[in-house]
């Protein structure tokens, strides 16, 4: 019996002339076509030409649209767990985070997520982003008092940690952060890694770019499917999206190791310092996050769960990540 | 800027929109209110350092209140933009029979097509008890996007209002 | 021809028919959004089409509609919308009306002068076309009727003084041509101000040269008084709150300490302390106020509400791809392909207005322009400069929709507001050389993009 085509309508949260947000997908895109001879075609459509990032999430559950690309921490003012699955702070990076996603109780804790906020989605992770940058500002930032009172662009969990260290929080969209900053309506701003921020030419404006990005060790990127559509499709066709997302993960990854050292070399010699976080910072920013996690386990109690099922992932596999690796090259 | 052009009186139709005025200009105070939140938002930012995430959603919440509403006031004043060129050389009759039918096959399907969906939409918003996604943002996402089919109901009785006037209008030949 | 193509030029051609019919133009977009997807749905069933419309894609118009609540961008909107409206109710304009007069009193073409002056200042405070020509027409018609000038030329004075607003910022359009392309509001206002006050300096030129060449056109009154200190210093007076004002409102813009949004309402309560000032101001104005503003406001975004509809209907039929293809597959290189494409919206300006341009038009060509590879160099710190200076253009040649019959609202509001006497032909007589001198500064434009950039890149340096 041969297969029903499958045309997946895929709006994106992020351009696909951004690197790794946006050029992930038409890699997925290309691929699905070529992997399943044509059985399985994706149109993606730029963020807002169908329906906005926000928006996406509402559009895949209610059928408007049969698939969508984002990261689920835009949705977490629906669903507060949602973040959990978008990028932790002092979280994993992306091999834990796979193995946790992948070979731990991750993947159906997410799918979990979603069953139970009542979306009639399936998700599968598409990519991982490596990690992102901790935002750039225009003066350096030795201890926690000098984050007081700025006003700064921050996406997802970490906000709500940079706002218990004074610092008033908005999220922009991508497009307005240059002007906004220029104009001083935000002082500091954070948005991705170093090859997508040269792209928004922060680095023209403000000099400080601080590493490492605590946030967001590792960002997940999602493909949600109708759940509907999902169950037409014949078990071949289920396993080639599957199979091409994991196969996306692995070359997300690589891609985001592979471009970031160029373009911060570049922004050395044009003037950005770039610094690495003193300890006494990084110590206060943990401490507020745990803070964090304690104040929205109390709230939710499946940002809970999630919570406490990552965490025990964790304190097992600490005893591995301490014995397996090699110290890291230490950055000043 | 468009004038509150009289339309011919008819009884219902005169009451049904006098109420409708009433209670669109009285939701267009918030563009007042919206000025004052706006001016607070910049005392605290720029006195205080320190702007509130949730004065700068309000800000948003009460444009779009007084937008989605004021389309019901736009339809009573009959201030929504149209293309005279034509239309002013029409007789009379041509005119409402214009009017009918473009409420008919036009307006009253995009209005229903709108109410319909939006029904689903705060359902769900509502389901979830969904917030903004800003942590300090403000919560109750639903009562604001309720807005969607609540304007759209309001709408609908202005346009049924101006659909029952032009046949009324219409059979007296006026 | 592909049988999606074929609906797409339909659901174009249904949308300019019914416009004529006189229906609102943002339920006629609305409509043919609904029409359009049940025909697409058929299409799909019963032609060789995949638009995969139906009534349930169709709720997507919700989720587009709740990113036009949802959006901190246009906000500005309603708030500049206030400030004029409460500008022209404060009074500020017959004050300087009064006393510019006496200024330029002895100049040929000298009260036209003013108008075009005081139309400049109104748009640097304000940018409702509507209330800017109503306004210079109550204001002056009389008085030029009164000196003997030639009706043409008052009236093409009035309609083009009025419309400066939607150009020189702040302006509503600017605002949601920013929201459409993603594009800083900051950057195009001050992209905005050069060409802007380029156009008036042409105008304020042709009023004195067209004086010097027909005298008759444009006498001076017998009764002008030489320029004492006085007068200078009475306009001085008159003119420093609404400067004051301008200064605050852009001045923050620019300079850094507010953005658009800050600013307007800071504007909106400016505006409101001016009619206090001019004791103008009393719960009846501000009623008023309120109630235009919701009017406005309204009736603009109820076409923001249909254009979605419309052109999600539109972009799923394949309106996209044909149009980009059409646009890039001219023959023209990228000058010519941006010639051809500012004539079709000159074109269009004909009988659709910047609104519906801006929201359906305007989105389809970003990608366009941006594949053209046209390259400004020297304005890196400006963020994409090429698209800020595209759409300056469009600007510039949208402004000129306001003055060409048979659609152009600056007409009807100026026709409104004439006595009977004036003919709709003298008016259309009176614009044509003010259009052609947008034409000129557009011209201008395209060949030096320094004038859009160079204040916007001078802010970043
Ligand atoms: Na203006
Ligand atoms: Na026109």
């Amino acid at each position: 019996e041969a297969a029903d085509k499958v045309l997946l309508k895929t709006p994106i949260a992020f351009g696909t002339n951004l690197p790794a947000l946006g050029t992930t997908i038409t890699w997925v895109a290309d691929r699905l076509d070529k992997v399943s001879d044509g059985t399985i075609r994706m149109k993606v459509y730029e963020p807002g030409k169908l329906v906005s990032p926000p928006e996406i999430l509402d559009a895949v559950s209610s059928g408007k649209v049969n698939s969508g690309y984002a990261t689920a921490g835009y949705w977490q003012g629906k669903i507060p767990a949602a973040a959990l699955f978008s990028a932790v702070p002092f979280g994993p990076e992306a091999g834990e985070y796979m193995a946790w996603l992948y070979y731990g109780n991750g993947m159906s804790l997410y799918q979990e997520m979603y069953d139970t906020a009542g979306y009639n989605v399936h998700v599968l992770p598409c990519a991982i982003l490596s990690p992102e940058t901790s935002g750039w500002f225009s003066k350096p930032i030795e201890k926690p008092e000098d984050l007081q009172g700025l006003n700064m662009r921050f996406f997802g969990l970490g906000a709500s940690v940079m706002e218990k260290l004074g610092v008033g929080t908005v999220q922009l969209p991508g497009g307005e952060i240059f002007g906004a900053l220029e104009k001083g309506a935000i002082d500091a701003t954070e948005f991705s890694q170093p090859a997508i921020d040269t792209r928004l030419g922060l680095n023209k404006i403000v000099k400080y770019n601080y590493f490492p990005g605590w946030h967001q060790q590792a960002t997940i990127f999602e493909l949600l499917i109708n759940k509907d559509t999902w169950g037409e499709m014949t078990p071949g066709q289920q396993a080639t999206i599957e199979t091409t997302c994991m196969a996306s993960v692995t070359n997300s990854i690589a891609e985001g190791e592979a471009m970031q050292f160029p373009v911060m070399a570049e922004a050395k010699q044009n003037g950005v310092e770039i610094r690495y976080w003193n300890q006494q910072m990084l110590d206060t920013f943990q401490e507020k996050w745990l803070e964090v996690a304690a104040e929205k386990s109390a709230e939710d109690p499946f940002f809970k769960k999630v919570w406490d099922d990552l965490s025990q992932f964790r304190e097992g596999y600490d005893l591995w990540e301490a014995n397996a690796f090699l110290p890291r090259k230490q950055a000043n | 800027m468009h004038d509150n052009k009289k339309l011919p009186a008819v009884v219902l139709a005169d009451r049904i929109d006098a109420v409708i005025r009433r209670m669109t200009l009285g939701i267009g105070w918030c563009y007042v209110l919206l000025v004052l939140v706006i001016i607070l938002q910049v005392v605290l930012r720029k006195g205080f350092s320190h702007g509130l995430i949730a004065l700068e959603e309000l800000q948003w919440h009460l444009y779009a209140i007084g937008v989605m509403f004021g389309l019901s006031l736009a339809q009573t004043s009959d201030a929504h933009i149209r293309v005279d060129l034509f239309h002013s050389g029409f007789r009379t009759r041509t005119k409402r029979i214009i009017e009918i039918l473009g409420i008919l096959l036009l307006l009253l399907p995009f209005i229903t097509v709108i109410f319909i969906h939006s029904l689903d939409f705060v359902a769900d918003s509502w389901r979830i008890n969904e917030s903004s996604s800003a942590p300090s943002g403000l919560p109750w996402r639903w009562l604001i996007k309720g807005a969607i089919p609540l304007s759209m109901a309001l709408l609908a009785l202005a346009v049924l209002s101006r659909l029952y006037r032009e046949i009324v209008l219409l059979a007296r030949g006026e | 021809m592909e049988a999606n193509e074929i609906l797409v030029i339909a659901m174009f051609l249904s949308f300019i028919a019914l416009l004529f019919t006189g229906f609102p133009v943002a339920w006629v977009l609305g409509g043919i959004g609904i029409i359009f997807a049940f025909i697409g749905q058929w299409a799909d069933t019963n032609l060789d089409t995949f638009t995969g419309l139906d009534f349930l894609t169709l709720g997507l118009v919700v989720n587009r509609l709740w990113k036009i609540m949802d959006n901190w961008i246009l906000v500005a909107l309603p708030m500049f919308i206030f400030m004029g409206i409460m500008l022209d109710k404060s009074g500020v304009a017959e004050r300087l009306m009064h006393s510019m007069q006496e200024l330029f009193g002895r100049v040929r073409g000298g009260l036209a002068v003013t108008v075009t002056a005081i139309g400049i200042i109104l748009a640097a405070s304000t940018g409702i076309i509507g209330a800017s020509v109503v306004l210079l027409a109550v204001m002056s018609l009389p008085a030029m009727t009164k000196q003997g000038y030639a009706m043409p030329l008052a009236l093409g004075t009035i309609a083009s003084a009025g419309t400066l607003g939607i150009l020189i910022p702040p302006s509503i359009m600017l605002v949601i041509m920013a929201d459409q392309l993603a594009l800083s509001v900051g950057d195009l206002f001050m992209g905005a101000v050069l060409p802007g006050l380029m156009l008036g300096a042409l105008y304020i030129a042709y009023i004195l040269v067209y004086g010097l060449i027909k005298p008759h056109a444009a006498p001076v009154p017998a009764d002008a008084k030489p320029v004492t200190f006085g007068v200078v210093f009475n306009v001085l007076r008159d003119v420093l709150p609404t400067l004051l004002l301008i200064v605050v409102v852009l001045g923050s813009i620019f300079g850094g300490f507010a953005t658009p949004t800050e600013a307007s309402g800071v504007g909106a309560l400016g505006a409101t302390l001016l009619a206090v000032y001019n004791r103008k101001f009393n719960l009846k104005v501000l009623k008023d106020v309120v109630a235009g503003t919701t009017n406005t406001t309204a009736y603009i975004f109820a076409i923001f509400i249909g254009a979605t509809c419309f052109a999600l209907v539109l972009r799923e039929l394949g309106g996209d791809e044909l149009i980009e293809s059409f646009l890039t597959g001219l023959p023209f290189g990228p000058y010519g392909i941006i010639f051809f494409i500012l004539g079709v919206i000159f074109l269009l300006g004909f009988f659709l207005d910047w609104i519906e341009i801006t929201l359906i038009v305007l989105p389809l060509l970003a990608p366009v322009i941006s594949a053209l590879g046209i390259s400004i160099d020297g304005y890196g710190v400006v963020d994409n400069p090429e698209l800020v200076w595209f759409v300056m253009l469009v600007a510039m040649t949208l402004q000129t929709s306001f003055l060409t019959p048979p659609v152009g609202f600056a007409l009807f509001y100026l026709k409104g507001v004439c006595p009977p006497g004036v003919k709709l032909s003298q008016i259309y007589r009176g614009v044509i050389p003010f259009i052609v001198l947008q034409l000129v500064a557009l011209l201008i434009l395209v060949f030096t993009p320094e004038l859009v950039l160079w204040l916007p890149a001078k802010a970043y340096g």
